[in-house]
């Protein structure tokens, strides 16, 4: 019974970092742990709020832009000496209600984007035109001219969602550098399993997996695959199990179901 | 006196004069097809192959759990077709092209109901539980459907499913286009919704082609020059743009004639005034004549020494 302890929560923690691998300190926190104080512990970054706020706005639609190539459009900014230097925000939070009205999957995507104004140099690979509004700025945001999707005046202008991940993307493939996947840029929003769990107040181990295994099936048939399970061979260089010759979760774990 | 050979040709030519002539004659094949669909352009230069479009579909038309997980990309491996507890379906195929990073360039293909302007299916269902709406849906309705599997023989897709498993209330399974959520709700169809790059676009179907064409035009080198679905049988409210030609991604090479024009062309030819009845149960009845008198020639020669 002692050994299997730390045996269900390594399993447990696989099992879920399986799964859910966008957000496993999360899950793993609420299934396995007794709650180490998950709340308290929370860093926010100075400019969080202010980048909540940011993105909570819906700014006007801008209906027309300036139609120029995309050298035309560098050449201009460099003439007018706009730079890197010149961006008001470095963090930008891209939750824009635009997108939330349709979709809660993910979690925001937090853009670092003087990281990628540093990176890039270049203004107009992302702000690509401007509004026709000679009042305007010269750089809005993407939501300014990107909103909601399929609008019959504008069939070639793309939505909001579709614009961010063609772009970032797009870009990340070209440079062959940055996620292309989906957890690379977004947190999963992983369900609360506190209502999911159906356990008897103090379960067995056996009993803690096959909860697990009940909707997780998948993470178990890995398990299944993995050197975890099927590791047969000597393990010298294992603290007590160094006479042993057969190890591994199938030959001797209490619970290997 | 009976039908002798010379006859008998005289009435078979007869007759085959009278159906060569009544399909001349029967009314031309009228397309109806409505005047101004609705539908989705598929840009498969765009398609992630992220599954998230199986996934809303699921959701939205509240079909069973998948066997394997939406976020389960192995699916890809085998080629697949929507089925009875799937509307779309994502396909991979590649090229043998290798990116910067040494990968397979993959081509993602979904596969749904193409919603035919004149689809084959409704033309076959006897039972009108297939209709092609106003808005370019084609429609299932259960309560008429009496389970022929017409439809599946006559789509030239090879899309409606049957759900044999399910034997007293079986149902015929295909992307409904979410027909409720466009008409009554105001939305857009679960797949065009949820779609992170846009690589479905939602709109009138005339807007599509004029969009297709353009992005065709705007980098002729990204694009095969084929919108496929804009023809093809007649046109499809679904239709796609890709960078591969569309036979290497499992896409069927169909005539551009509407399916339902042949096989209804010969249907109604054959039944106009009800004359193809009537000339062959005119022929059986001669043919029956003809052969009762031989028959009774022959018993009467052999009477007494056969039996």
């Amino acid at each position: 019974m002692i050994r299997t302890g730390p045996v269900i929560i390594g399993f447990m923690m696989f099992a879920l970092v399986g799964f859910c691998w966008c957000g496993p300190a999360l899950a793993a926190a609420d299934v396995t742990a007794p709650k180490p104080s998950v709340e308290k512990v929370v860093w926010t970054a100075p400019d969080q709020e202010a980048a909540k706020k940011r993105a909570a706005q819906v700014v006007p639609f801008v209906e027309a832009v300036m139609d120029e190539c995309r050298l035309c459009r560098q050449q201009r900014l460099r003439d007018m000496g706009l730079n890197v230097k010149d961006q008001t925000e470095s963090y930008y939070l891209l939750n824009s209600p635009i997108i939330r009205k349709t979709e809660d999957h993910y979690g925001p995507v937090r853009f670092m984007h003087a990281k990628h104004a540093g990176v890039t140099k270049d203004c107009a690979l992302c702000h690509h035109y401007r509004p026709v509004d000679d009042t305007a700025m010269e750089t809005t945001r993407c939501s300014a001219c990107h909103q909601k999707p399929f609008q019959k005046d504008h069939p070639e202008r793309l939505g909001l969602k579709a614009a961010y991940h063609q772009q970032c993307m797009g870009c990340h493939k070209e440079m062959n550098n940055g996620p292309i996947d989906c957890a690379g840029c977004h947190r999963k929003n992983v369900p609360d399993h506190k209502d999911k769990i159906n356990l008897a107040a103090n379960p067995e181990p056996s009993q803690v997996t096959s909860e697990c295994l009940r909707c997780h099936k998948p993470a178990g048939e890995d398990m299944l695959k993995s050197a975890h399970w099927l590791w047969k061979g000597p393990s010298p260089y294992t603290l007590k199990h160094r006479k042993e010759v057969e190890l591994g979760k199938a030959t001797i774990a209490t619970n290997n179901f | 006196m009976g039908l002798n050979r010379r006859d008998f040709f005289k009435y078979v030519t007869v007759a085959g004069a009278a159906v060569a002539g009544s399909g001349q004659s029967a009314q031309a094949w009228q397309s109806r097809a409505p005047s101004d669909p609705v539908g989705s352009l598929v840009d498969l230069t765009r398609c992630i192959g992220c599954r998230k479009c199986e996934e809303a579909c699921n959701r939205v038309n509240d079909l069973p759990a998948p066997d394997q997980s939406f976020e389960d990309y192995t699916v890809l491996n085998r080629k697949r077709r929507p089925d009875e507890r799937a509307y779309t379906v994502i396909n991979r195929y590649t090229s043998g092209m290798i990116d910067e990073r040494d990968q397979l360039v993959p081509t993602f293909v979904k596969l749904q109901c193409m919603h035919c302007q004149d689809p084959a299916c409704v033309s076959a269902c006897i039972a009108a539980a297939l209709t092609k709406k106003e808005n370019g849906t084609v429609h299932y309705d259960v309560t008429k459907c009496i389970g022929c599997r017409y439809c599946m023989v006559a789509c030239p897709f090879e899309i409606p499913a049957y759900e044999y498993h399910n034997p007293i209330t079986p149902k015929v399974m295909k992307c409904t286009f979410c027909y409720e959520r466009v008409q009554s709700q105001n939305k857009l169809p679960g797949c065009a919704e949820i779609c992170p790059v846009e690589a479905i676009t939602f709109g009138r179907r005339s807007d599509l082609l004029k969009v297709a064409h353009d992005r065709i035009k705007s980098n002729p080198g990204r694009y095969v020059d084929h919108v496929y679905g804009e023809r093809e049988v007649g046109g499809t409210s679904w239709m796609y743009l890709s960078a591969v030609p569309f036979e290497k991604l499992g896409f069927n090479t169909l005539p551009e004639q509407p399916i339902p024009r042949l096989s209804e062309t010969i249907q109604h030819s054959l039944f106009s005034y009800m004359w193809s009845p009537i000339v062959l149960f005119g022929m059986i009845g001669g043919v029956m004549w003809a052969s009762k008198d031989k028959s009774d020639r022959v018993e009467n020669g052999k009477k007494g020494g056969a039996s």
